[in-house]
């Protein structure tokens, strides 16, 4: 059973009960994010990600952390593209307990000056990190140079702007967004619905505060080959693609279409890079949507001298998707997403955070039946037309490795 | 509802369990071999985990692409990994595939070990190889294993070496498999959503007539050693390191102390070196872990920041680690919430079941309720902890530091 209401500050509330439990889960969404960080300040909202948890009200850093661990609460506070996150999942009966500690976050967090150093000091340690990490930094500048700004900032923020962020900065981003009026909390598991609604009210009535506006986003123009020399032991490769937004009725169709290429195990990729000419070990693609944009993005990783044969098999796989895709194909990919659906069920933490996922994107929560049927009525007509509107070409390419590949100029329109 | 627990075996030594809930929407079914690196000769090295692709390959009725498909058509998130010491094969699947998945499992665990296939999925091994070369973190504890333990064989490589691995041969696999994959040293196991009885009778039908015959793995224990490596590489960013003595073994009662003096000393949150390090920026990462094994066992401790602060990490680190005892009646009780926190949340889905009753039973012969274990994790004080700390005193470390050459 799922309830769902808007408490009187404006916080939409979503609680889903699961009978077989007895954990819970809880997940809060506040629009900001990456994308909200001042352009001399990119990196200001991971430091408040950080910061958030280092004490509120009465509690320092550390009773505040020793309040979440003594109850076992396992939590996460952290910086999306467009939104903070709260989340956590605990044994049922402990979610008052959390509930508490993560309003009096939202509400009072100290944001304690002498700790900004410390954490400037770790998130610079990640971005020297990222050299050594080049699966995660292919990934990183390929959304550099895919999306439009601030769409494309790196997930782990700037030098420069985590060096300028002090705390009158952290002292903004806490008035000018931490308001309940577009925040969504979305609670699953083992709960009584209308108590937890009647706790919330008293736990979170009282919040108050201003949200934003998020950026509008801008066009992708995707028609560029990058490549970024590295002495690794495989080149990385990595591309991108528009595709279907969330909420647009062709949605599943798109999902469909890349699993039928870049599913594990049986999709078209693994297939022909892997199974039948062992170019690979790991090769996907993947469908990311939300309601600016759509996107589809390709990955392999091999040794140099497999990486031209393994781009160009990629690339001649989705280029020859349209036309060629089978009943039995569509069919398999469909039961695979409904059996991913129906497994996720059985998680409070996924579905919290699809519930919360599914009213931030549409201002509802669809049924495990409404997005079945959406999946069953998907025909490879359907997929045809999906590919003709959507042909993966022009696309964005970044390669990592030690040396730069060929790359059809009809895929892009220059390299670099 | 909750869920109940079976047990049987089949007349070759097969063992079958089953924690059976009709409350869950879903459930788990896999093979657990006890088999992975440490069984390997040193010519055999990376076979255990080229067999485990293997089994993906091809049998005498399916094909590698129909495995592949049959996957795909079960609606089945299935996969496998292979460690040091265990080989498993696994897959989450819905009440009304279960059957015929372990119709597909049963098979794939009786593989025809292809020549062609043979040769094809090498080359996919030795990018997994290149892959793993890429990530400093695996670099540095794939070295640092292999120098710690010497000649025993619980430092051997998973993934072996290009070299090994190139020098594989379908008959080197083939008698690693008939030495290892007897009825009696796996064991099949399910949870979640599905029916004992016809679990046990199709496991009949499908593994009943596979030979059994006697497998061996000498478990010694392990000294240990003290000493200092540094491990160099090039274009490296941050420095890694660990430090790692002798800690308790799976079958020993004093892992559960051990587990809870790891946990105040080193999780990721709220631990001692998380407030020492972490949270003082010092470093990016540091945790510690009683890594228990067959036999034997280690506890380690991982730290990696920016090079030039690694003396100074590293020296806080161990200063924390001289005083193992330094903490409240508190922080004990918080680090019991943490960890029964994790048995009960990991424990709730079928999956999460699945593991710990396969791991269980191939390292101890036994299958404890969660109850019990969680009782077990609420029972242990700090005399326990002292008691621990007499036999593995964490005082003799082997240090290993990978840094920029």
């Amino acid at each position: 059973m799922i309830v769902t209401e808007q408490l009187a500050n404006g916080l939409s509330v979503i609680i889903e009960e699961i009978g077989h439990v007895e954990s819970a889960a809880y997940d809060l969404l506040i629009p900001g994010g990456l994308i909200c960080d001042p352009s001399d300040r990119i990196g200001s909202g991971l430091i408040f990600a950080e910061m958030i948890g280092r004490g509120a009200g009465s509690l320092d850093s550390r009773a505040l952390s020793e309040a979440f661990e003594d109850s076992g609460i396992r939590h996460g506070e952290w910086l999306g593209m467009d939104r903070f996150g709260f989340s956590g999942s605990l044994i049922a009966s402990k979610l008052p307990r959390a509930l508490e500690l993560v309003a009096l976050m939202i509400q009072e967090p100290r944001l304690p000056e002498e700790d900004i150093p410390n954490i400037q000091s770790v998130l610079l340690q990640d971005i020297a990190a990222l050299n050594d990490n080049p699966a995660r930094r292919v990934s990183i500048e390929l959304s550099k140079r895919y999306y439009p700004a601030p769409f494309n900032r790196c997930s782990l923020g700037e030098a420069e702007g985590i060096r300028l962020t002090d705390r009158a900065c952290m002292l903004n981003m806490h008035r000018e967004m931490f308001g309940p009026q577009r925040a969504i909390l979305s609670i699953a598991g083992k709960v009584d619905a209308s108590k937890v609604l009647g706790e919330l009210k008293s736990i979170f009535g009282g919040w108050q505060g201003s949200s934003i506006d998020l950026p509008e986003f801008a066009t992708i123009s995707p028609h560029e080959y990058t490549h970024i020399e590295v002495d690794s032991a495989q080149m990385q490769i990595l591309m991108a693609a528009p595709s279907v937004k969330f909420a647009e009725s062709h949605y599943y169709t798109g999902k469909i279409a890349v699993s039928l290429l870049g599913s594990s195990m049986f999709g078209r990729l693994f297939m022909e890079l892997r199974e039948k000419r062992g170019l690979c070990y790991s090769v996907y693609a993947r469908h990311g949507a939300n309601k600016s944009y759509g996107t589809v993005t390709a990955y392999v990783g091999t040794t140099p001298e497999r990486a031209q044969e393994s781009l160009d098999v990629l690339l001649t796989e989705f280029g020859r998707l349209r036309g060629s895709v089978t009943q039995a194909e569509v069919d398999r990919a469909k039961t695979n997403l409904k059996a991913a659906l129906v497994m996720g069920e059985e998680s409070p933490g996924s579905r919290a955070s699809s519930n919360a996922t599914d009213w931030w994107l549409l201002k509802r929560v669809r049924s495990l039946h409404e997005i079945s049927d959406a999946i069953s009525a998907v025909s490879i007509a359907d997929i045809n037309e999906f590919l003709e509107q959507f042909p993966f070409a022009p696309c964005s390419i970044v390669t990592l490795g030690r040396t730069p590949l060929q790359v059809p100029s009809d895929i892009v329109r220059s390299i670099k | 509802m909750a869920s109940k627990f079976y047990k049987t075996a089949l007349s070759n030594g097969l063992t079958i369990l089953g924690e059976a809930n009709e409350a869950n929407v879903s459930a788990a079914i896999g093979f657990f071999v006890k088999t992975g690196a440490r069984d390997e000769t040193d010519l055999e090295s990376g076979v255990s985990h080229f067999l485990e692709h293997m089994l993906f390959k091809g049998t005498p009725t399916r094909s590698a692409i129909d495995i592949n498909l049959e996957l795909g058509n079960l609606g089945a998130q299935a996969n496998a990994f292979t460690s040091e010491e265990s080989t498993v094969y696994y897959s989450a699947i819905i009440p009304e595939n279960f059957r015929a998945m372990q119709e597909l499992l049963s098979d794939m665990m009786r593989p025809l070990l292809d020549p062609e296939e043979f040769a094809m999925e090498k080359k996919v091994i030795l990018e997994e190889i290149a892959l793993y070369q890429d990530r400093p973190h695996f670099y540095l504890f794939e070295n640092a294993f292999k120098d710690y333990f010497g000649q025993h064989p619980a430092g051997n490589s998973v993934l072996g070496s290009h070299e090994s691995v190139s020098a594989l041969s379908r008959d080197v696999m083939k008698s690693y498999f008939d030495r290892r994959y007897s009825p009696s040293n796996i064991v099949l196991a399910a949870t979640g959503n599905f029916s004992w009885e016809s679990f046990v009778s199709d496991a009949e039908r499908l593994c009943g007539g596979w030979e059994n015959f006697s497998v061996l793995r000498d478990t010694p224990r392990y000294a240990g050693k003290s000493g200092k490596r540094n491990i160099l590489r090039k274009n490296l960013s941050q420095s890694h390191a660990v430090l790692i003595t002798s800690g308790a073994c799976a079958q020993d009662p004093e892992r559960y102390p051990l587990s809870l003096l790891a946990n105040i000393l080193g999780d990721s949150s709220g631990s001692r070196l998380y407030w020492a390090l972490i949270d003082k920026g010092l470093a990016d990462s540091a945790s510690v872990d009683n890594d228990e094994r067959d036999g034997t066992g280690c506890f380690s401790t991982y730290v990696s920041t920016s090079p030039e602060r690694l003396d100074e990490v590293l020296s806080i680190a161990r200063s924390v680690l001289a005083s193992p005892l330094d903490f409240s009646e508190a922080d004990l009780e918080r680090a019991k919430s943490k960890i029964v926190s994790r048995i009960v949340l990991d424990g709730e889905l079928p999956m999460g079941r699945l593991m710990a009753l396969g791991m269980e039973w191939s390292y101890r012969r036994e299958s404890t309720p969660l109850s019990v274990i969680v009782e077990r994790v609420q029972n242990v004080s700090r005399g326990d902890i002292e008691g621990a700390l007499k036999r593995f005193p964490l005082n003799e470390w082997s240090e290993y530091r990978l840094l920029p050459e």
